[in-house]
Formats: structure tokens, C-alpha cells, sequence
């Protein structure tokens, strides 16, 4: 440390080095947090630039309507095979990771003693700490074949011969090796933490006097767990949701892993066969891209594009989670 | 409202009650059984993982009592009798802890400088290292009133310049040297200034003297006996520097100091004492262990792409540790001022605290964008705004770096708000200025939060693989990356590419091995983040 | 002539000076304050406060709580700065320079002022490091050893650490604690001490010692002690100000008069317990 010969006890000032060197390290930390905002402003210029200029060649409506995807071969660049995909995906993944997280956040919350939680939640935190391309990795190669061995199934919903209701058998078809069930299923646990750990935060944050006057009322543990506390804190839950859903949609090296590449709009009626086959979803869509490596074009431009609607995508829901989240956080205080 | 007559029949538990209860019951066994779901599959999914990769099956039931006995049964021991001793339990987690960093280090030190090239680091060192402390030291002796920061700053900024100016001129200089003397400054010179540093504070200024000494020439007499041995005394010499060097200082405090853990910090000796037991009955037995995926080859070979005994994925392993020391020394200093400027510097109120607001906002955005997005990001500034060639580790690095750099801030900031205010306030009635404050009590306080933070944002981008593929990293290298411009490949992404290879030798055998690698090597800096923030617990609580 | 050496020098003098009473010249008031208020956003926390506090006496501020001491006890550092939402009017001098001129620096106003927290707030560092932390900020490197020694003496404190300066201050008990953050603050020899109820957090013993202390101190600085215990300023002060609620200073003058034959109705209801 220098010292500072040339303060003067008297005059109440510092040497006038010493203030301007510590001036310029307050302006070095101001431009750190100054680089943050460029951070963002660098995602939407590159993303605007090469965005519009795909916009200029592929007319925005074909593209955010059009129902074929194939860039490559035919120059096609329909968005909502893509979007479907993401969206199966997406919603396959909820169905797991909704309801076991908020039953996990439940149990960490209102049943488990300190010693049960001090391990079950690191242990939750493993499940998102686990690389993705891993994830895809068990899941083509382990999930699959698991569960082509149990597959195809039919079951006999309404047996023959009950009149007037017509013979119904519910078919759910073999599994092909890239399908979107497995990318389904490894997404899902892989958000499981995600749920959790907010809810459970959103959970414990519920006062203990609204458990305490449900007591006394009379309530069991299950009603006051079930009817008091999960409503009060429906807004943090509701935005683990949101940002669990955020999080599967941007999710691209699991899917694309145990997805495949062959982008389809959905089935109907056959529900299942969407799961059972193969898939694309918008971020898979750009890895493709990326891998084919052509510098420029209308194919790459269009991976720009890609981006912009999923950054818009998960811009928007991560918000809108906020918002319910600060919500939720003024009523208690 | 109850009679009388009513109160026996509704306080006592009927049949309907019982069916409640039984309700209930079920209910927080089916909460349990939700909340082990993901655990449970994880598992299973690991078991696959692990079976394929190690192939226990291959290993005879004798090689597995083997184990047991001189392994399982020691350590189940030992952590038996540590359970009722705390003093020992506490010396022997120290103990493991040194000795498996200490490796860990020394390993991962000589393999990022030999793939850099132990003279090129050692310049780089020389000019942008020794050289400026030794100007600054110079200049603070001869002229009391500079600052040390910007001398300092500036002085490293004009080695560097004169190292990458003068490089064609000073590299071959350098060179003449032999290889083991490049590493001794790389090592032990940093590890002898560190142990001097805090033998200082921690013994006498004798004792700390005589240590360095002692450093010194037992790293000599090592290249001595390996020269006069025949062998290159270069890995010996990080081995010695980075791993014994640490272990003999802190088991030496633990034998002298701390008499009643003595024997936990016998702890890892012990192991590798039943390990050389294991590894000898083994050999004399001729017993073989599982024919695994998980060996040397996978480890220190580079990628075959049709025959899975000779592939490896050397090359992945040091450019993911490259890529992920030069994204730490990215990311760190700018996540850090971010930090600082929100927490300590930034106003709540006005329009100042408008932009703060702003700032903090626009941060948690951030950490929520898709990792893919990020590489877009990557492919504009890199590659096309700045032209850098293809898959690098700079812009490698730099993608992931700012991928990382939200949660740095977040983890950041959090370890500056733990800091009790009561400090600052003191420091300021003292009469230090903000920056002092910051200097002198915020960041060493908030330091081993900072550091936590930062190893476990970096712990997450090791794995992380869809910006790589954007900006075009390469799949697949044959040779460590040999500079911050050069190409290089990460471990995920061979994992990638090899997820189509249906020879069952690399679906079932290679590729797991290498999942397992990635794995081992998170579990090891998520352990290494552990580890930082208890010991600042400790630290906070003497 | 070192630091030490000339702080000495100044002291005798104070001293010739201070014996016989009836050639007492009056010496310069240490801090004055005219027309000082303090806002924070609607709130007033300082009314119009006129004040002249003497050099070298123990002047106490006493009051209810939440009626402004502390607010006043920090603008004389300026420790108030650190509140954004804090708006001062007035004028508050130290030594005949007025504090909150532009071209004042506060930084370097407090190394000339210290302050004592209500809670012991040592730095996690060593007993020694603590001590020494004023000096080596200023910049200076010489005598520091003798300097510690010095402080760690007149703040009682020595003998206790006198032989485990090296370990961390954490480890001392709260009454040590706070004797070592005095010992701090007067290691740079401050001119004025600022004290904010330093033994409120303390058990009775500590205190005493506190009190103790705090007498001798008033030998070489200039206290300023904000207490919620009147008994304690009727103990230890010289003069005594109160302040009621809304930040008023209603009365000040010696602590003789305030507490035995105050001016005002408030002041006697206050001190006699009526309220507060």
C-alpha cells in the first residue's frame, strides 16, 4: 500500500492521485456491469440481423405458417412442423416434471425432517446438473430399447359385442429408435429440480399461521398441505411451471439426440404415434443447420431466424414468470 | 356443534376415521415416492451407464473378494472408528482432502502446459508475471507515492505486449533451456512464493523461510536423481511442486499441531498403502479385473474412429479443461465488477437506481436465454464480426464464458449481500475510502462465495455442447489444443458425434467410458466448489 | 517528529492548560452545528438543531428512541452520506471548517473522527491487523508496532491480548470486542470520539469497564456518546443534550443542571421517567 505523504490532516482532503486512480477503478467496475447490457444487445442485434434478412427472401408468413421443414433438400421453411415438435416435447416433459416436482416440493416442504431434506434436495439439484448431451445419450441408447422391448401394446378398452358401443382398442404403437418419447421422458427429469425448487420455495414461504389456524381448526396434514398451503403459494408454483416449461423448450442436445431429425405435424387421431416417432424441434432444427456448415444463405439466415422466435419464446414466458413470482412475493410482504 | 351424548362418538377413531388415516398415509408415501422418481431413474440410467463402461460382469468372483477385503473392509473400518472421533474424522477429510487435490492439480497442471508447451508458457509467465512484480516492487521501493494498482496493471499489460512483440526473437532463447527448468519456474517458483506467503501469517518468518528452502532443494535433488536415473524429470518436477509439496505442508501442520486428529491424516496413506497391497496380490494371483472401457488408452490416446481399443479422448479431455480455465479467467473478473457495481457501488434511488433495477432485470434475462441462443451470439461476434477462424478455444471460450457470466454475477452478488454490513460500516467510520473497503474487508469476506460460484457456473459448462456445435467446434481433433488460437474439441461433443456408431464395442463400451469421464470430472469441481465454501464456513466461524 | 511524538507535545499542553481553574481559557468548540436537519424523504429526522459541542469534555446524547441521536451523531462524520434518501440543511462545522463544504472530503474527515458502533463490529482478521487497519489505510507504515500497543493500552485492552495479538479478534469476548473497536478507532488518533450506545449490547460488568474507559479517554479526545441510559450519561458526561421526539434538541447544558434542575417540563418528564 502507498502511503500518502501529501494528505494534509488540516484541509480534510485525500491526495489527489490517490482519488482519481480510486475514481478510475469505479469507472472499470461500472464498464463490467456496462458489458452485461451489451451482452443482451449483441443477442438481439445478431439475431435481428441475419433474422431479417431471411425475412427479406422467405416471406414471414409462409414461414410462421408453412407446415413443411426441410431446408436442406427442398428449401422449405415452414416453422410449425418444428413447433409442433417443440410442443409435444414440451408437453410430454410437463406431464412428468409438473406433477413429480410439485410433489416433490410438497414433501421437502411439509413432510420431510431437516436430515430427509439436507439430503433429497442436493440430490434433486444432481438431476439438472447432469450435461444434457448425457441425457440424450441414456435415452437413445438405453430408454429406447427398453422400451421397444415392451412395446407395441394394445389393450382392449370396449370388448366386441357390447352394443350399441363401438369396439374400442387402444393401440399404442412400437417405438421407433429415434422417438419423442424417450426425449420426453429424459427432459423431464431433467426439469424436475426446476419445479421443485421453486415451488418449495414458494411452499415454505407460505407464514406458518395460516398452517397454524388450519390446525386448530382440525385439519389433518394432508388437508392443510393439499387445501392451505399449495393455494396460497399458487403463484411461485405457477411460475415453476412457466420456467420449467422455458427451460424444456430451449432445450436442444437431449432432443435432438433421442429425436432424430425428421420434423412432422402432428398426428390425429392416433395420439401416440406422435410420441413413438420421430421428430424435430426448433432447437434441433438450428444444430442441424449448424452441422451441415454453410457459411451464409438463406438455410443459415434461417437458423437466425429459429433463434429470434425461440428467444422471443422464452423471453416472453421467463417475464411472465417473473411477474406471477413478484407477485406473489409483495402479498407476503 | 356436539351434545354430550356426540362427543364419544366424534373424538373417538371410527372406521371412516381409519380409512383417513390410511389415507393420508398413502398420500406422503406417494409425495416420497414423486420426490425419489428422478433420483431413481437417474440411477438406473447411471447403472446402465456404469455397467456398459466398466463391463463388471467380465471380473471373477475372486477379484471382487479381493477388493473387499483389501479395500471395502479397511475403509468401512476406518470410517467406523473416525464416526466416534471428530477430531480425527475432521483431520481426515483435511487429509483426503490435500492429497486428492494436490493430484488432481498436479495432473491437470501438466496437462494443459504440455499441451501448450512448457517454453510458451513459461515466457508468457516470465513477462507478464515475474517480471512486472518484480518492476512494481522495484518502484514501490525507490518512489513511496505511486499507486501499486495501475503500476502494477500496467507493468503486466507492457510484459505481455514485449512477449508477443518479441516472441519470434525471445522464444528460441528460451528454448535452449532444458524442458524441466521451463516447469520449475511454471511450478515451483509460484508454489515456494504462495507457501512463503502463508507460512508468514500462519508460522514464524523463520519456519516459513526454512520451508521455501527446503522446497527448493528437494525439487533440485528430485531432478538430480531423475536426470541421473535417465529420465525426464518434468513430470516429477509438477508432481513433486503442485501435489507432495501441499500434502507435506498440511499433513505436516495437522502430525505437529493437531494431536489429536494424528491419525486421520493417516487417512489417505493408508488407502494407497491397501491399494499397492490390492494391485500386488492381484498381480501374484493373476487375477484380472473387469474388461472395462475405462482405461489408459481411452485416457491418453486420441479418437479411432472404427476400432474402440485404441480410441481415446486425451485431446477432448485438455481442450475442456483449457476451454473451461480460459472461460474462468473470461468470465471472473467482468462477472465480479458486475457484481460490485450492483451491490456496492450502484445507487438505489433516481434514475441511477433506475439503470441498477435495469441492469439486475436485464441479468436474470439473461440467465434464463436458451444455451443455443448464446451460440447464435457466438457465431455473429465470432465468426463473422470478429473473423476468427473456425472453432477455436478463444471463441470457444468466449461463447461459453458469456453463457456463464449471469450466474457468475447472481452467485456473485449473493456472496457480497452475505457480508454483514456492520463491516462496512466500520471500515468507512475508519476513514477508508469505497474502493478500500472494498479492498481491505467486502472482498476478502466475499472472496470464497465468489470462487464457489464461479466453479460450479463452470462446473455446468463443461457440459455444455449446443453453442459448441453452433459455432462449429470440431467433433473431433487428434492432438490437445497448443494455444488460445488453436482448434480444439470438447469432451460432450465427441459424445455427441459418436451417438450414431452402432458397433457395440463404442454404443455399449467407449462412449459410456467417456460419459463417465465428463461425469467424474464434474463430480470433481462441484466437489472443488464444496470444498471452498466449507471451508470459508470454517473460517467465518473462528 | 513522528506522529506519536507531536500528538504528545499537544496533550501536555492541553493539560497545563486544563488544571487551574480559574485561568481556564476557553478553548474553540470541536463541533458546532447551526440550523442542522436532516430529512429522510417525508420523514424529518433532525429539527433545526443548534448545538456547540466543547473540546476535550464528554458530551452526552440522550433522548427516546427513534427522536434523531443517532441521525445527529452521523452527520458529524457524515456517515449519513451513505444514506441516499437522507437530505442535510444547515451547517455542521469540525474545528471551524464547515463539513459539509464541497471541497471536503468525507473520507478524509472520518480519519480525523472515529466511531464506536452500538454492536462490536471487529474486522475477521487478527486483534493486531484490526487495530492497525486506520494506520495502514492512511498510508502509513512506520511504528505501527508501538502505535497497537499504545491504542490497545489506553483502551484497557492490552494486558488481556498482549500475548495472542496474532488471533482473530472473533474469538474475544463482546466486552473485548467492543474495547478493541475503541481501541481501533483511536489508534489514528482522531480528534473527536463518536460513540453509539457502546454498551448497550454489553453485560453490566463490561459495561462498567466501558464507562471506565470512556472517562480516561475524555482526557485526549473529545467524546460525543449517544445513550438510551440516563444513569449512565448522569455517570460519565460532562454536558448533556437532549433530544426529544422529532429530532428537537430541547435542552443542553451541563449534565449537572439537566439532570437535577432542567429548564423545560419535557426534559424533567423524560428524566424522570414519565415517558420514553
Amino acid at each position: 500500500m502507498s502511503s500518502e505523504p501529501n494528505a494534509d490532516r488540516e484541509s480534510l482532503q485525500r491526495n489527489d492521485t490517490v482519488v482519481r486512480t480510486e475514481r478510475l477503478y469505479g469507472w472499470a467496475i461500472a464498464a463490467s456491469a456496462l458489458l452485461t447490457i451489451l451482452v443482451t444487445v449483441g443477442i438481439v442485434l445478431a439475431l435481428l440481423g441475419e433474422a431479417l434478412t431471411f425475412w427479406s427472401a422467405v416471406s414471414p408468413l409462409s414461414f410462421f405458417t408453412g407446415t413443411k421443414w426441410s431446408p436442406i433438400i427442398d428449401g422449405e421453411y415452414g416453422l410449425l412442423p418444428l413447433v409442433s415438435g417443440t410442443l409435444i416435447v414440451t408437453v410430454g416433459s410437463a406431464l412428468i416434471a409438473l406433477p413429480t416436482g410439485l410433489a416433490a416440493a410438497l414433501y421437502l416442504s411439509e413432510y420431510a425432517s431437516e436430515r430427509t431434506r439436507s439430503v433429497l434436495k442436493p440430490a434433486l439439484e444432481i438431476l439438472a446438473g447432469v450435461p444434457t448431451v448425457i441425457y440424450g445419450y441414456m435415452a437413445l441408447v438405453y430408454i429406447t430399447p427398453l422400451f421397444q422391448g415392451i412395446l407395441p401394446v394394445s389393450i382392449r378398452l370396449i370388448p366386441p359385442g357390447l352394443e350399441p358401443l363401438p369396439a374400442f382398442t387402444l393401440v399404442i404403437p412400437s417405438l421407433q429408435t429415434f422417438n419423442v418419447l424417450s426425449a420426453s421422458i429424459v427432459v423431464g427429469i431433467m426439469i424436475i429440480p426446476m419445479v421443485s425448487s421453486i415451488s418449495e420455495d414458494a411452499l415454505r414461504s407460505v407464514p406458518d399461521e395460516l398452517r397454524a389456524a388450519a390446525y386448530g381448526l382440525g385439519s389433518t396434514k394432508y388437508d392443510v398441505s393439499t387445501k392451505v398451503v399449495v393455494p396460497a403459494a399458487t403463484s411461485g408454483i405457477v411460475a415453476s411451471f412457466v420456467l420449467a416449461l422455458s427451460r424444456a423448450i430451449g432445450e436442444t442436445m437431449a432432443v435432438t439426440m433421442a429425436m432424430g431429425m425428421s420434423p412432422q405435424l402432428p398426428y390425429f387421431p392416433n395420439v401416440f404415434r406422435n410420441l413413438a416417432e420421430s421428430s424435430q424441434t426448433m432447437t434441433g432444427a438450428m444444430v442441424q443447420i449448424a452441422s451441415a456448415d454453410s457459411l451464409g444463405g438463406v438455410t443459415y439466415e434461417a437458423m437466425f431466424a429459429l433463434g429470434l422466435t425461440l428467444f422471443l419464446i422464452t423471453l416472453s414466458m421467463n417475464v411472465a414468470a417473473e411477474l406471477v413470482r413478484r407477485r406473489f412475493r409483495e402479498v407476503y410482504q | 356443534m356436539a351434545v354430550d351424548g356426540d362427543t364419544d362418538r366424534t373424538l373417538s377413531v371410527d372406521s371412516r376415521g381409519r380409512l383417513w388415516g390410511l389415507h393420508a398415509t398413502l398420500f406422503e408415501a406417494g409425495l416420497f415416492g414423486a420426490t425419489l422418481f428422478g433420483i431413481v431413474s437417474l440411477c438406473i440410467l447411471f447403472g446402465y451407464i456404469a455397467f456398459d463402461a466398466f463391463q463388471p460382469l467380465t471380473a471373477s468372483i475372486r477379484w471382487y473378494l479381493l477388493i473387499a477385503g483389501t479395500l471395502i473392509l479397511p475403509t468401512a473400518a476406518g470410517t467406523l472408528y473416525a464416526r466416534r472421533q471428530p477430531a480425527v474424522r475432521a483431520a481426515n477429510a483435511k487429509a483426503f482432502g490435500v492429497v486428492g487435490g494436490a493430484l488432481v492439480a498436479a495432473l491437470c497442471t501438466y496437462i494443459v502446459v504440455d499441451a501448450l508447451s512448457p517454453y510458451d508458457v513459461a515466457l508468457v509467465l516470465l513477462f507478464g508475471g515475474y517480471l512486472p512484480a518484480v518492476f512494481t516492487l522495484l518502484v514501490r521501493r525507490t518512489n513511496r507515492t505511486t499507486q501499486l494498482g495501475p503500476t502494477a496493471i500496467l507493468s503486466v499489460g507492457g510484459g505481455l505486449a514485449i512477449a508477443h512483440g518479441g516472441y519470434d526473437l525471445l522464444r528460441p532463447i528460451v528454448g535452449t533451456a532444458a524442458q524441466w527448468i521451463a516447469y520449475f519456474a511454471i511450478v515451483t517458483l509460484p508454489v515456494a512464493f504462495g507457501l512463503w506467503i502463508v507460512g508468514r501469517r500462519r508460522w514464524t518468518r523463520q519456519t516459513a523461510r526454512r520451508a521455501v528452502l527446503a522446497v527448493i532443494v528437494s525439487v533440485l535433488l528430485l531432478v538430480v536423481l531423475a536426470l541421473g536415473l535417465g529420465i525426464d524429470p518434468s513430470f516429477w518436477v509438477v508432481l513433486l511442486s503442485v501435489g507432495a509439496i501441499p500434502v507435506a505442508v498440511v499433513i505436516g501442520e495437522i502430525v505437529v499441531l493437531d494431536p489429536a486428529g494424528r491419525l486421520g491424516a493417516a487417512g489417505p496413506f493408508v488407502l494407497i498403502g491397501c491399494l499397492s497391497v490390492f494391485l500386488a496380490v492381484e498381480r501374484q494371483l493373476g487375477l484380472e479385473g473387469p474388461d472395462g472401457y475405462l482405461t489408459t488408452t481411452l485416457l491418453l490416446e486420441s479418437w479411432h474412429g472404427l476400432d474402440a481399443s485404441s480410441a481415446g479422448v486425451y485431446p477432448q479431455i485438455v481442450g475442456s479443461i483449457v476451454i473451461v480455465g480460459v472461460m474462468g479467467v473470461l468470465a471472473f473478473p467482468v462477472g465480479i465488477g458486475a457484481a460490485l457495481y450492483l451491490e456496492e457501488y450502484a445507487q438505489r434511488s433516481g434514475w441511477r437506481g433506475r439503470v441498477a433495477t435495469l441492469l439486475e432485470v436485464n441479468i436474470s434475462n439473461l440467465a434464463g436465454v436458451p444455451s443455443v441462443v448464446y451460440g447464435l451470439l457466438g457465431l455473429a461476434l465470432f465468426r463473422n464480426a470478429l473473423g476468427f477462424p473456425t472453432g477455436i478455444v478463444l471463441s470457444a471460450a468466449g461463447t461459453l464464458g458469456l453463457l456463464i457470466l449471469p450466474i457468475v454475477v447472481v452467485s456473485a452478488q449473493e456472496a457480497l449481500r452475505s457480508v454483514p454490513d456492520s463491516l462496512r460500516e466500520a471500515a468507512v467510520g475508519m476513514g477508508a475510502s469505497r474502493w478500500q473497503t472494498l479492498r481491505t474487508v467486502v472482498l476478502p469476506e466475499a472472496l470464497p462465495g465468489m470462487l464457489t460460484g464461479t466453479i460450479l457456473a463452470l462446473a455446468r459448462a463443461i457440459g455444455e455442447t449446443a453453442p459448441l456445435v453452433i459455432i462449429a467446434v470440431a467433433t473431433t481433433k487428434y492432438s490437445p489444443p497448443d494455444g488460445i488460437l488453436s482448434s480444439a474439441t470438447v469432451l460432450p461433443l465427441q459424445i455427441f458425434a459418436a451417438r450414431s456408431n452402432v458397433d457395440p464395442a463404442f454404443r455399449h463400451g467407449i462412449v459410456p467410458a467417456a460419459a463417465v469421464v465428463l461425469l467424474v470430472l464434474l463430480l470433481l469441481m462441484n466437489t472443488t466448489a464444496i470444498v471452498v465454501r466449507n471451508r470459508f464456513d470454517r473460517r467465518s466461524q473462528q | 517528529m513522528s506522529n506519536q511524538e507531536s500528538t504528545q507535545t499537544v496533550h501536555e499542553t492541553a493539560e497545563t492548560s486544563e488544571r487551574p481553574e480559574s485561568i481556564q481559557t476557553p478553548r474553540a468548540p470541536a463541533i458546532e452545528a447551526h440550523d442542522l436537519s436532516v430529512t429522510y424523504g417525508s420523514e424529518t429526522a433532525l429539527e433545526s438543531v443548534d448545538i456547540q459541542i466543547p473540546d476535550r469534555q464528554i458530551t452526552a446524547i440522550i433522548g427516546p428512541s427513534g427522536c434523531g441521536k443517532s441521525t445527529f451523531l452521523r452527520c458529524i462524520n457524515r456517515m449519513n452520506d451513505r444514506i441516499d434518501a437522507a437530505a442535510v440543511s444547515g451547517a455542521l462545522s469540525f474545528k471551524g471548517r464547515n463539513i459539509y463544504d464541497e471541497h471536503v472530503d468525507p473520507v478524509a474527515l472520518r480519519r480525523r473522527i472515529g466511531m464506536v458502533f452500538q454492536h462490536p463490529n471487529p474486522f475477521p482478521k487478527s486483534i493486531y491487523d484490526n487495530v492497525a487497519y486506520g494506520l495502514r489505510i492512511q498510508g502509513i507504515t512506520s511504528e505501527i508496532d508501538a502505535r497497537v500497543k499504545l491504542a490497545l493500552e489506553r483502551a484497557a485492552l492490552y494486558e488481556e491480548v498482549s500475548d495472542s495479538l496474532e488471533k482473530s479478534a472473533l474469538d474475544l469476548s463482546g466486552g473485548q470486542q467492543q474495547r478493541l473497536c475503541i481501541a481501533r478507532a483511536i489508534a489514528v488518533d482522531p480528534d473527536v470520539l463518536l460513540m453509539d450506545e457502546p454498551a448497550s449490547a454489553l453485560d453490566p460488568i463490561a459495561t462498567a469497564k466501558i464507562e471506565d474507559l470512556i472517562a480516561e479517554l475524555s482526557e485526549e479526545y473529545t467524546v460525543v456518546i449517544v445513550t438510551h441510559n440516563m444513569q449512565q450519561a448522569a455517570r460519565i458526561s460532562d454536558r448533556t443534550a437532549v433530544f426529544l421526539t422529532g429530532g428537537e434538541l430541547v435542552e443542553y447544558d451541563d449534565t449537572e443542571t439537566i439532570f437535577e434542575n432542567p429548564e423545560h417540563d419535557r426534559v424533567e418528564d423524560y428524566i424522570t421517567g414519565k415517558f420514553g
